[in-house]
């Protein structure tokens, strides 16, 4: 049978509710859309291609720059992707101030997925109360590592700064001012009545459509798959006795609280972190040697893997990565904008997976 | 004629449109130039208003390193945005093609190559404060004297 | 209905959020202490190991230009430098600083370390002897190396012999990359290993 299909409506690449530019494709009949289809290939900058053949520090430099927004994880998998191939071990408190580094960045990412997702809904004042609150979180980023996004943080063996004592009361006090104002934003956007009408039953993702579609990172976990954490399988994160949040509606509501509840989860182990730092070395040194591995790491969006290759001189001979937002944008526009009952839906639903297309293109 | 002139100066130089395009950046200068809407930085004080739509801009924030996929699309986007315009290079890529400009790699920097540049913010990436020093530099150049210059 | 006035009063009628709105301000736009800004120099002497190039990761961002008198000098081109710092970080003797770099690198007592391993590909060297002849380090331990001579002793730190050329001392290479230039064959090839360590205690 021959599907009707009254009219196909692009959306982007330039569109005032996308950071980024993607096109996606939505065939409608009135206002309900039939299916939507996203294209890519604005980005592809090939940084795989110019990955090979270079040391870890320059390579370095490339992986961070594959996504600016999540670009520690980034950091972090490339590096211990090239720690586990060379065995080379980090020390406790460089282990430790990872973890930190890296919850700061989750945090700030998280923050601004829900800025642009209030943004989409056209609530602005919950957008920009969110936006002033990441500020604290950039600013405790910029202070432990000295730059606000691209911080270039972590080095094989270790961390390239310490934490210093008046550094860690800041972050403290930063912590709890985050908190505070999060418990209430989180109060502001489970209570409030007009963002329930655009968020809940809207774009809703069955378990089983997440398992089809491989969903990752919150997207799957608000769709109720909690072990597709891939914080459960870091050492560090064991030692702090990580339990990753989830819900099971499967709409724009739950994948938007799922973030919040991540957020003051992340505060939560910071302040783990920050207890359990003992004085000591923060990096040992280690000379990369040859090998080959697939290292698995959770960024913001959900899993990022590395496949690495060295040869013995510790140059990087072949690469590939797969970031976490592929998965989800098709798991968005194969199951979530099917049947979504408004055009006007579409950015929303789309935003609130949480699309990354530089990560997506590289 | 220049007590109005000057008057016009002065009001348009406080609404000023901005639209951003990502021609293939890592992203972190996206999110940069989305942070000077933050209460910190709080760019539409200033008039500014950052509304990412080419057709009611008057400076376009280019950011990225130009990938292929922009070959035909950024002069285009660049003759929607009505007269007067101006674009501003946010970020290494515009400029240089930051870590990205190696051999065997797709990007095609500089950008000023396709469209006219009328000014740099180098950093990788800038913070929010350079970023809203350099819109602000050139908020007042952009509408100034337009009537005469039009004749 | 009315929850969602009620909520909105509660949310506007806080004490702090009248507070703000009387008597906010923006903060001035000012960068920290702390940013990594770009790499200046701090006035001490460059003494030319080109450490902070062989760390730089952008393209074309630093160089050390030759003074008039004599002496050398980094030079950070804006546009291409990405703030990294590592340029910072890798120079033996603390020429460029930016932020808080160089007091971390002194509190932590950390320092970037750099070794170099020459790799000779046999199959594919045709024992022409490029390397040798251009190689600096060979050029300073025997002046006969500069005119294409022999080599005349054990010391030098690339050497053809038997059709091969064997590398005798690695310790002693710069890292310049020079002999992978004029190697014809691309059997040369020089690894920079950088490391990021603790310094020893008794430099301080």
């Amino acid at each position: 049978m021959k599907k009707t299909v009254d009219v196909s409506i692009p959306i982007g690449p330039v569109h005032p509710c996308f950071k980024e530019p993607a096109r996606v494709k939505c065939e409608t009949r009135g206002e309900y859309v039939l299916s939507a289809e996203c294209e890519l290939g604005y980005m592809k900058k090939g940084i795989e291609l110019i990955m090979r053949g270079r040391p870890w520090q320059e390579v370095m430099f490339l992986a961070e720059r594959i996504c600016g927004i999540c670009s520690v994880i980034h950091n972090m998998v490339f590096i211990e992707a090239l720690e586990k191939i060379s065995d080379i071990p980090v020390p406790e408190r460089g282990a430790l101030l990872r973890v930190i580094v890296n919850e700061l960045d989750r945090m700030q990412s998280h923050i601004l997925a829900n800025f642009s997702y209030c943004y989409t809904i056209e609530h602005e004042t919950l957008g920009m109360y969110l936006l002033d609150i990441r500020e604290s979180a950039m600013d405790e980023l910029e202070r432990i590592t000295g730059a606000r996004v691209t911080c270039a943080y972590i080095v094989p063996g270790g961390v390239r700064f310490d934490l210093r004592d008046e550094d860690a009361v800041h972050l403290r006090a930063s912590l709890d001012i985050i908190e505070r104002d999060m418990k209430r934003y989180i109060r502001m956007f489970e209570g409030g009545p007009l963002i329930a009408l655009r968020s809940k039953d809207v774009g809703v993702l069955t378990k089983e459509s997440a398992k089809e579609a491989h969903a990752v990172g919150p997207t799957a976990r608000a769709s109720g798959m909690p072990e597709t954490d891939m914080r459960l399988h870091h050492p560090t994160y064991q030692k702090l006795n990580f339990k990753p949040v989830f819900r099971t509606e499967g709409d724009n509501f739950a994948r938007i609280m799922v973030r919040f509840e991540e957020i003051m989860q992340s505060i939560d182990l910071i302040r783990r972190c920050l207890d359990m730092l003992r004085p000591g070395p923060i990096r040992g040194g280690g000379i990369p040697s040859a090998g080959e591995t697939v290292y698995r790491g959770e960024a913001p969006r959900g899993e990022l893997s590395y496949y690495l290759k060295t040869d013995d001189a510790g140059r990087i001979v072949d690469i590939s990565v797969q970031t976490p937002s592929i998965m989800n944008i098709e798991a968005c526009t194969h199951y979530m904008l099917k049947g979504v009952a408004s055009l006007a839906d579409v950015p929303s639903t789309f935003i609130s997976a949480d699309p990354c297309i530089a990560c997506t293109e590289r | 004629m220049s007590i109005l002139q000057s008057f016009k100066n002065l009001v348009r130089s406080r609404s000023i449109h901005v639209a951003y395009v990502d021609v293939g950046s890592c992203n972190g200068c996206d999110i940069e130039v989305l942070a000077c809407l933050a209460p910190r930085y709080d760019i539409e004080q200033y008039g500014i208003y950052v509304h990412n739509n080419p057709r009611e801009a008057d400076i376009l924030l280019v950011i990225g390193a130009y990938t292929p996929g922009w070959e035909d699309k950024l002069q285009g986007l660049w003759e929607k945005i009505p007269d007067p315009k101006v674009a501003i290079a946010i970020g290494n890529c515009p400029i240089s093609g930051c870590v990205f400009n190696r051999p065997h790699s797709y990007v095609n920097p500089p950008v000023s190559k396709h469209i006219p540049i009328a000014a740099q913010v180098p950093g990788c990436p800038p913070r929010p404060t350079e970023i809203l020093q350099a819109v602000l530099s050139l908020a007042p150049e952009v509408f100034k004297d337009y009537e005469r210059r039009k004749r | 209905m009315i929850g969602s006035i009620v909520s909105y009063i509660r949310e506007f009628a806080r004490r702090e959020w009248i507070h703000k709105f009387f008597f906010a301000k923006t903060a001035p736009l000012t960068t920290p202490v702390y940013s990594r800004g770009f790499p200046e120099l701090t006035g001490k002497t460059c003494t030319h190991a080109l450490f902070c190039m062989m760390a730089c990761p952008a393209p074309g961002a630093i160089e050390v230009i030759h003074l008039e008198d004599g002496g050398w000098e980094p030079r950070i081109h804006t546009g291409h430098c990405i703030r990294c710092g590592l340029c910072v970080e890798a120079c033996p003797n603390g020429v460029l600083y930016s932020g808080r770099i160089l007091e971390s690198m002194f509190y932590d007592n950390t320092m970037l370390s750099f070794s170099f391993r020459i790799d000779v590909d046999t199959d594919r060297c045709m024992g022409c002897g490029n390397c040798a002849v251009a190689c600096p380090v060979n050029k300073t331990i025997d002046a006969q190396m500069s005119h294409g001579g022999r080599a005349s002793t054990d010391e030098l730190l690339l050497k053809v012999s038997e059709g091969k050329c064997v590398v005798l001392h690695p310790e002693k290479c710069t890292g310049c990359k020079t002999c992978e230039q004029h190697c014809p064959n691309e059997a040369i090839r020089v690894a920079r290993l950088l490391e990021a360590v603790h310094a020893p205690e008794e430099e301080l």
